[in-house]
Formats: C-alpha cells, structure tokens, sequence
C-alpha cells in the first residue's frame, strides 16, 4: 500500500485525533505545555525547504504515544512546517504493517516523514534508544537502592501490595525525572532526521 | 481439592493495550472455574508485562515465553493446583 494524497488526508489531524481520544487526553496536554523547545530547534523546522507531510501511527492508551506525540505536535504548530495526518495503528494495519520496529513489533508511535509528492524521506519509530538506555539504567538504580523490591526480572505479582506501590510510585518519579531529557531527545532525533533528508 | 482455592494473578502493561487480552483470560477462568478460585487479581503494570501466576507460581511471562499465553494452557495449570 502505497501513500499518495488521497490516503493521507484519510487521516486525522492532530486536534482531531485529540478529539477523538477516550482516554489520556490530560496526559498529552500536559506533555504538550511540558515540551521546551529551543529558539534553534524551532528555526532549524521553520527553515526547511518546504512543509512536509507527516503520517503519525498511535492509539490513545500507548504510552509512548502519550509521550512523544504531543512532542512532534507542539514542532508543528511552532514550526508550522510539518503537515500531520493520525492513522489508528490498529484500524490501519497496512500502515503499521510497513513499519514494523525491527520487522516484527507493531511499536507506536511511528512518524513518517513525506515530501509534497508523497515521497519517503524517513521515518521515526516508538523512542529514542538515549532514552530506552538511561530508564534502564535509572531502573536498575531503583532496585539496587530498594532490596525490598526484588530482583529488576522478578514478577512483581510476588511483591506484598504496599511494597508494589512504592516501586510503582518510585518507576513513575523516575519516568518523571527523565520527562525533559526524553522530550530533548525526542526533539534531537525528529530534527536530525528532517533537516538531513529535507535539505 | 484438599488446598484452599488457588488465586490467579495477572499482571498486565497498562501502557501497552493488553487490556483485551487480559479481560479475556479473566473472563475464561471466571467462567471456567467459578467459585473455585479464590480470587483473580488484575495488576495494571509496565514495560511490556504480561505475567500469570497461580497461587505464586509464575505459569506464563510474556518475557520469558514469548508473546500471549494460551488460555487453555492457563486453565491446564489452574487445575494442576485445584487437584494438588
């Protein structure tokens, strides 16, 4: 299944997909004002070329969707140059199936990057691995810090319920922590990947 | 069954849409074994967790075994347990 305009604009912008979301729309907005974008990153998207057309794959309980979506919006609307288009990834399987993360995971969000002809310039799949690494990383300081939380790899079903909402407070602060260094990256690689192949 | 009724656990990424999944085997073990359980806990959780447990023993992870389980293959083990 090829691309072309007419597909495209099956999509729905991004004030529509908000609209149509049933749930995490407090989460988005949020991520949405928690977004700083740099006077240069916003003018590195304000001088490309030429606007580009963007095909978004996400649904609404994805929580990397709910991270890293409202990160591409706010660059379309401060840059004005970036065209979205929301595909549900799972009422859209032709779409997703295009853009597998490693030819098999059905990972969200994807964005993919088109010219005005509808020609592939890239595309962007689920987080930056920057991010995927420090959590890992921040994660395994948890546990090492809190022995009453196990083993990193245990199931958590096993921990009594109080000591698993610690952990779960704990994962969450950590996530929390990490929010502006995952926009940032977020932001980096979007902006290395148009600026490269939009010049 | 010479035991107490077995609980089933089920730990699930909340972040990941498996809530289908998850409400599916609940549903099949309610209807399967009724009051012989003593309880289904679900644990909405993250990082890509799909873990069942009955009575503490870990019968399936997404980690370990690979993507969904088979809800027979759950129903198999929680009647390993009603019979222990």
């Amino acid at each position: 299944m090829t691309i072309d305009r007419a597909r495209f604009e099956q999509g729905l912008t991004y004030a529509a997909y908000k609209a149509q979301m049933t749930r995490n729309l407090d989460r988005v907005e949020e991520n949405e004002r928690r977004v700083q974008l740099r006077p240069e990153d916003i003018a590195a998207f304000r001088g490309l070329p030429r606007p580009l057309n963007v095909v978004v794959l996400a649904e609404d309980w994805c929580g990397d969707v709910i991270a890293n979506l409202p990160v591409l919006g706010r660059l379309a609307q401060e840059s004005g140059r970036l065209n979205l288009r929301v595909f549900l990834r799972d009422q859209n399987d032709d779409l997703m199936q295009r853009y597998l993360n490693q030819g098999k995971y059905k990972s969200i969000p994807v964005f993919v990057f088109f010219d005005e002809s509808f020609r592939e310039l890239g595309h962007w799949i689920e987080r930056p691995a920057s991010v995927t690494e420090l959590r890992a990383e921040r994660r395994r300081g948890i546990f090492a810090a809190h022995p009453e939380f196990g083993a990193p790899d245990a199931p958590v079903d096993q921990l009594p319920e109080d000591v698993r909402g610690r952990l779960q407070a704990e994962l969450q602060k950590m996530r929390d922590d990490t929010a502006s260094f995952a926009n940032a990256e977020v932001v980096r690689e979007i902006r290395d990947l148009v600026t490269r192949v939009a010049a | 069954m010479t035991g107490a009724p077995p609980k089933v656990k089920i730990t699930y990424c909340a972040e990941c849409g498996y809530e289908p999944q998850t409400l599916e085997l609940a549903r099949a073990l309610m209807l399967e074994f009724g009051s012989r359980l003593s309880a289904i806990e679900l644990i909405p959780w993250d990082s890509g967790a799909f873990e069942v447990s009955v009575d503490g023993q870990l019968v399936h992870s997404m980690r370990r075994d690979g993507g969904f389980p088979d809800n027979n293959m759950i129903k198999k083990a929680v009647r390993a347990h009603l019979t222990a």
